[in-house]
């Protein structure tokens, strides 16, 4: 397991960016490589991520889930498998929110391919992957 | 003396780093289309930017397969190389035995810096190898993983005589 925690800031009212955050057509997109595929529900997408490693690429497939949607808190649940092999990354995303910006703790757990490259190899690609997100969450 | 692919082979070795370095490959670059010549007093050498392919990649998670052998000679041409001029020029080629020094200027992603190198004559044909710094020519080395993965700034460039090789 992996955790992590980045700040982030949007600069507008915690209601917004609760709204946001648990707006998977518009949450999603905002990770590198992300990508709805197809809406399954009011709080629930068919979703995958390509991440690029130059010429190689790997893609995880799966669902995102709004399991919690509080006035300061939401909690989205990543499930995905790794489409080329027999690998996954599943997640526990859990949002902080107040006025301006907040908080992102992220819990996950990767196997397969991806994690053979050893868990702090994992840890460092994973926090430049939501420090990414983090920058384009500003202008969410 | 003329060089060239039917003679001689002109390589190019890339390393790796960046926390995610285990995720890359080390890489033998062979350049396809270029020409030189070695004389007493003179080198010159000028190659195709876009003529890069993939002979080898050690390392990485997987092997690498012909699909992204191409994408790595595509994303040299779309972001590294960018197909711009690289030839160089000798200022001084001095001899003792079969050891040749060289020393000169090489005009690469349009910028010009000194280089040098020794060769040694191999049946007329000259092997050796000159390191080059990519930023010393001011080009940002290719990185990917949001950074994590990284060519090595240093890269090193090869010529052989083409009968010691499979190419």
């Amino acid at each position: 397991m992996v955790e992590l925690d980045h700040a982030f800031r949007t600069g507008k009212p915690a209601d917004y960016n609760l709204e946001a955050v648990t707006d998977l057509e518009r949450v999603i997109p905002c990770v590198e490589g992300g990508s709805v595929l197809e809406r399954t529900g009011d709080d629930e997408a068919k979703a995958e991520i390509k991440v690029r490693m130059g010429a190689m690429s790997m893609t995880f497939r799966g669902t995102v889930t709004v399991v919690e949607k509080d006035t300061d808190r939401a909690l989205l649940r990543v499930k995905s498998r790794d489409t080329g092999g027999s690998g996954y990354a599943n997640a526990d995303v859990t949002f902080t929110l107040e006025d301006g910006g907040g908080n992102v703790h992220t819990a996950a757990q990767i196997s397969g391919k991806a994690a053979s490259m050893g868990e702090g190899v994992v840890q460092s690609v994973l926090d430049a992957l939501i420090k990414d997100f983090t920058t384009k969450l500003a202008s969410i | 003396m003329r060089l060239g692919p039917d003679n001689a082979r002109l390589t190019v070795r890339t390393g790796k780093g960046g926390a995610a370095a285990k995720a890359g490959h080390n890489l033998v670059l062979e350049v396809t289309r270029w020409s030189a010549t070695l004389g007493g007093d003179a080198a010159e050498l000028t190659a195709d930017a876009r003529s890069l392919r993939v002979r080898s990649g050690s390392g990485g998670l997987s092997p690498l397969g012909d699909e992204e052998k191409a994408g790595i000679a595509q994303t040299i041409d779309e972001e590294v190389l960018k197909g711009t001029a690289i030839a160089f020029r000798s200022t001084s080629v001095s001899r003792a035995g079969d050891t040749v020094e060289v020393s000169g200027e090489l005009e690469l992603a349009g910028r010009r810096r000194p280089l040098a190198f020794t060769l040694h004559d191999r049946d007329g044909v000259p092997e050796g190898s000159a390191r080059i710094k990519q930023t010393d020519w001011g080009m940002k080395p290719y990185s990917a993983l949001f950074g994590t993965l990284k060519v090595a700034d240093e890269v090193e460039v090869a010529i052989e005589p083409r009968s010691d090789t499979h190419g």
